[in-house]
């Protein structure tokens, strides 16, 4: 069980924080524009 | 930035709301049908990573293609927003195909009991993602401009030759790969099907979501620069 969690949660931890990462990044350069 | 592309900017804006929305809702009806999904007889629960690796999979490839038909399309064009469609393209199948090489031997480690095997896939897929990475890096520590978009279009192009030879390496072995054969219609057990299309549905939306956000990122970029650079002439 544990291994099919640990998949799962590595892939929506990284896709959550790529989001975050590309939102605050979009958000400071609108501050620029 | 041109006008044209100006308002395409204003476009990818607007479908990114509701397509954030489609995805938390997708994702929500993902998790509950992967959860409720029959548990394989022969390997158990962590047969369950099958809803999320290969989708991972064709994240990847959908990424690297989308990085050829920028490149291409900027070969023909010349127009800047071909190339930034291209980088983002890459960015966002590299991290899929990260997680793709990270699920892969989770599953691996749980049934063959080793993470990594030299079998023509995994070798193959590695190949695959260090030809992007290079990419990537390529375009990080360059300073930009039309050759080296230019030369970024053909290396795209020519990297997505390697996609075909990855999914069809395992039959071109005839049963001697490892890895488990392509999905067919059919090969999955009663129940597997619809958590597998919520999990191809949702980390499609997941995706295009995250392209449509890079793109207009590395687009905001370029016209900062741009702008900055005519403020800085202007003054001189």
């Amino acid at each position: 069980v544990s291994y099919a969690i640990a998949a799962y949660a590595i892939t929506a931890l990284t896709l959550v924080g790529y989001i975050a990462l590309l939102s605050r990044e979009l958000r400071r350069l609108k501050g620029g524009c | 930035m041109q006008e044209r592309d100006a308002a395409l900017l204003g476009k990818l804006a607007r479908w990114r709301a509701p397509l954030g929305i489609a995805l938390a809702l997708l994702s929500a009806v993902y998790a509950w049908t992967v959860w409720s999904a029959p548990i394989d007889s022969t390997q158990g629960v962590i047969q369950k990573i099958l809803y999320v690796h290969p989708p991972l999979a064709y994240g990847a490839y959908l990424g690297f293609v989308l990085t050829a038909i920028g490149g291409a399309l900027y070969l023909w064009k010349e127009r800047e927003l071909w190339d930034q469609l291209a980088v983002a393209g890459a960015e966002v199948g590299v991290i899929f195909c990260t997680l793709m090489m990270v699920t892969g031997p989770i599953w691996a480690k749980g049934t063959w009991g080793h993470w990594w095997s030299w079998d023509p896939r995994l070798t193959l897929t590695l190949l695959l993602w260090f030809v992007y990475a290079s990419y990537l890096l390529l375009r990080g520590f360059t300073e930009g401009g039309a050759r080296t978009a230019r030369f970024a279009a053909v290396y795209g192009l020519l990297g997505t030759l390697l996609i075909p030879l990855n999914y069809f390496v395992i039959e071109l072995f005839q049963g001697r790969a490892m890895h488990p054969e392509n999905l067919e219609r059919g090969s999955l057990g009663d129940g597997m099907g619809w958590p597998f299309l919520c999990g191809n549905l949702t980390l499609f939306a997941a995706f295009a979501y995250c392209v449509l956000m890079r793109w207009e990122l590395e687009m905001r970029r370029a016209w900062l620069a741009d702008r900055a650079e005519a403020l800085s002439g202007g003054g001189a």
